[in-house]
C-alpha cells in the first residue's frame, strides 16, 4: 500500500480536479435542518468539514432509496423499454467514515455473492470511496466493539487521516491510485505513519467474540420483550443503517407508461412480513426488533460469514424511542 | 422519583394495574420508554428532563391492550392524547390509571379522568414561539412559494413512517399506505408520493392532532411535519372553536353533529 501526504490547503484543488473529471461527487453537506447528509456537490465550499457522522450512510450511492430499474412506454408498434443500467454515472464519495466504507464490503457480498445484481455491480464498479478517519466520536459510536476502528481502511479506495495541517493518505486500491495520479502534483511520498494519536477514542462496549457465541442461544431469551416493547415500528434505523439491504420492488404506472422501482424496505415495519391472507409470521414488534438485531450479529454471520453491524451508531441517533442496539444486544446475551 | 416508584409498586400490589408504561434510563442519550410488568421491575422507573416521548401511543399496542389494567405516566401532551383518544372511544377495553409530575416536580396520581381534564385545562399548552414564527412564515408565503417550500422538504422524506409510528392519533389497524389493491399512495419515497402521504396524514389528523410535536421532533431527515397539523388545528379552532385534547367528551370538529347548529345546511 502506498502512503502519501496531502496539504489541507490543497484539498480544494483536489476537488476541482475531481469535479472537472466529470464524475458525480457526493460529500457531506449541512441541510437547513442542521443535519448532515451525503449529497451531490458542485464545489468544495459546500462540503461540511466538522461532523462526527452523517445522518444517513453512504449506501444510497450503490443502493438508492428508490432505484428505477427500467421504464416502459406503450407505442403504436409495441412496447418501448428503456434500460436504466447504462445511465449509471461514475461517482466519487468524499468524507465517509471508516465504518461506512467497511459496510460496502458487506453489502457487496449481499448483492454480488450468489445472484449478482447488475445494477449494484455497475454502481460499485463506477464508484470510488475517499474515506476520512474520525478525529472525534460521540457516545453512540461503537466501531471498536465490532472489531473496526476510526482509522480502518476496509472498503476504502483512499483513507485520509488529518494530521495537523496535512492529510496522511493511504492509497488502498487501483481506483485510489487513479485519483492520486490525476492530481499527482498535490501528493508527496511519505513513509507509513502511526495514526493513533489523531484518531477518536471510542468506548469499548463488548467483546464481539463473546456476543457472537452467546447470541446463538439468545432467540428465546425472555428479555427481548423488555428490550423491544418501546420500538415504535418505524423504519428509521434500517434506512439510516449502512448495512440494511432489504428492498421492495414496485411497479408504478401512469396510463400507458411507467417504471419498475426498487425501494428501501425495513424488517421493523409490520407490512414487511405480512401475508396476503392477513397472517403475519412476525406477529409483534418484539419479534421484528429481534429479527433486525439477530440478523446483524447471527444470521449474516451464518449466511455470509460477516457481522453486519459496523458500529456507526446511526440507529441509536435516529431512534425515536432512544433504543440502543449495543445495550439491547448486551441485555439479551447476558448469562 | 421515589414517590413514583412507591406509588406504582402500591398499585401493582393492590391489583389496580398489571402493566405500567413509563421511562427508564438507557445507555444512549435520552430516557427510554419502559414497560413494567411486576413489582420487582418498579425500580427501573425514572423521571428526568429527557422524558419527552408521548407514551400514549403505546396504549394501542396489542400487548398493552391485553394487560387490561394499565398505568401510564406522562406529561401534559400524553394526558391530552389520552383525553382525545377517550373522546374517540379508544379505551373501552382497558382501565387506565394516569400519573404525571407537574412543573413543581410534584408527583400526581389522578383519581379519575375528570381530574385529568381539570389538570390539563389548567395547564393547557400554547404553541411555542418557534412554532408560531414558522407558521407565520408559511402563512405569508404565496401559494407558489408554499408549494415549493413543502416540495423541497418532502423530497427528502424516506418514508420510514416514524411520524406515523410515534403518533398516538394514528391508530388505524391498517393504514391507507398499506393498501395495495388499490394502491392509493405510491410506495416509492419520491417527491410526488411523499407529498401524497403527508397530505393524507395531515388531513386525517386535522382537528384531532394534539400538537405534541413528536412527529417533527423525531423525523430523521428533519422535516417539521408537525407544522401541518398545528396549522390545521389553528384553523379549526378559529372556525369551530374546537380544542383538541381538552376533555374526554370533546369529539372532534370534523366528526361531530349538533342538531342545533346555526348553519342550516347541516340539518
Amino acid at each position: 500500500m502506498e502512503t502519501k501526504l496531502l496539504q489541507s490547503s490543497d484539498i480544494p484543488k483536489l476537488f476541482d480536479n475531481l469535479i472537472k473529471s466529470g464524475k458525480v461527487i457526493i460529500a457531506p453537506i449541512t441541510k437547513k435542518s442542521g443535519k448532515v447528509f451525503f449529497e451531490r456537490i458542485s464545489s468544495y465550499d459546500q462540503v461540511e468539514k466538522d461532523y462526527i457522522q452523517t445522518q444517513f450512510s453512504a449506501k444510497s450511492v450503490v443502493f438508492p432509496k428508490v432505484e428505477e430499474l427500467f421504464t416502459y412506454k406503450k407505442t403504436d408498434t409495441g412496447i418501448e423499454i428503456t434500460d436504466t443500467l447504462s445511465q449509471i454515472p461514475e461517482v466519487v464519495v468524499w468524507g465517509l467514515r471508516p465504518c461506512d466504507s467497511s459496510a460496502f464490503d458487506y453489502i457487496s457480498e449481499f448483492f454480488l455473492k450468489e445472484n449478482p445484481d447488475a445494477y449494484f455491480a455497475r454502481r460499485k464498479e463506477l464508484l470510488t470511496l475517499i474515506t476520512i478517519s474520525c478525529p472525534k466520536a460521540d457516545d453512540a459510536c461503537f466501531c471498536t466493539s465490532v472489531e473496526l476502528n476510526p482509522g480502518s481502511t476496509a472498503g476504502s479506495d483512499i483513507l485520509l487521516t488529518q494530521m495537523g495541517n496535512e492529510y496522511y493518505a493511504e492509497i488502498i486500491t487501483e481506483k485510489g491510485k487513479a485519483v492520486v495520479e490525476s492530481s499527482s502534483d498535490l501528493f508527496t511520498a511519505t513513509e507509513p505513519k502511526t495514526k493513533d494519536e489523531f484518531l477518536a477514542k471510542i468506548t469499548y462496549q463488548f467483546s464481539l467474540e463473546e456476543i457472537k457465541e452467546r447470541i446463538k442461544t439468545a432467540y428465546d431469551n425472555a428479555q427481548w420483550k423488555h428490550e423491544s416493547m418501546g420500538c415504535y415500528g418505524c423504519g428509521a434505523c434500517a434506512f439510516a443503517c449502512p448495512t440494511c439491504t432489504c428492498f421492495d420492488i414496485q411497479d408504478e404506472s401512469d396510463g400507458d407508461e411507467g417504471s419498475r422501482k426498487r425501494c428501501w424496505d425495513a424488517c421493523g415495519l409490520s407490512l414487511f412480513t405480512k401475508h396476503n391472507s392477513g397472517h403475519n409470521p412476525r406477529k409483534n414488534q418484539t419479534e421484528r426488533r429481534r429479527q433486525r438485531l439477530m440478523h446483524k450479529f447471527k444470521y449474516s454471520v451464518e449466511n455470509l460469514g460477516i457481522v453486519s453491524c459496523v458500529g456507526c451508531g446511526r440507529c441509536i441517533r435516529v431512534c425515536p424511542a432512544h433504543l440502543n442496539i449495543f445495550e439491547n444486544i448486551l441485555n439479551v446475551t447476558k448469562e | 422519583m421515589e414517590q413514583l416508584q412507591n406509588k406504582v409498586a402500591e398499585l401493582f400490589e393492590k391489583g389496580t394495574i398489571s402493566l405500567m408504561i413509563g421511562f427508564q434510563d438507557g445507555m444512549s442519550k435520552g430516557a427510554v420508554p419502559c414497560f413494567v410488568e411486576s413489582v420487582e421491575q418498579v425500580k427501573l422507573l425514572i423521571y428526568n428532563s429527557y422524558c419527552k416521548n408521548n407514551l400514549a401511543v403505546y396504549l394501542h399496542k396489542p400487548e398493552v391492550k391485553q394487560a387490561k389494567k394499565v398505568g401510564i405516566f406522562g406529561n401534559v401532551a400524553t394526558l391530552r392524547s389520552i383525553l382525545q383518544l377517550l373522546s374517540e372511544n379508544q379505551f373501552w377495553n382497558i382501565e387506565l390509571t394516569v400519573m404525571t409530575i407537574n412543573a413543581n416536580q410534584e408527583f400526581i396520581l389522578f383519581e379519575s379522568i375528570a381530574e385529568v381534564e381539570k389538570y390539563v385545562q389548567a395547564n393547557f399548552p400554547q404553541l411555542t414561539d418557534e412554532e408560531k414564527e414558522l407558521i407565520e412564515k408559511i402563512n405569508t408565503m404565496s401559494r407558489q412559494e408554499r408549494w415549493e417550500y413543502w416540495k423541497d422538504l418532502f423530497s427528502t422524506c424516506i418514508k420510514c413512517y416514524a411520524c406515523r409510528a410515534v403518533c398516538p392519533m394514528c391508530y388505524c389497524p391498517q393504514c391507507t399506505v398499506e393498501s395495495n389493491q388499490p394502491q392509493w399512495i405510491k410506495v416509492s419515497a419520491q417527491t410526488s408520493g411523499n407529498m401524497e402521504w403527508h397530505t393524507m396524514r395531515a388531513m386525517h389528523l386535522a382537528g384531532r392532532c394534539i400538537n405534541c410535536g413528536e412527529c417533527g421532533r423525531i423525523c430523521p431527515v428533519g422535516i417539521p411535519v408537525h407544522l401541518l397539523t398545528a396549522k390545521m388545528n389553528l384553523d379549526l379552532s378559529k372556525e369551530f372553536g374546537s380544542k383538541t385534547g381538552y376533555s374526554a367528551s370533546n369529539g372532534y370538529a370534523l366528526n361531530s353533529f349538533n342538531p342545533n347548529d346555526k348553519e342550516g345546511f347541516i340539518r
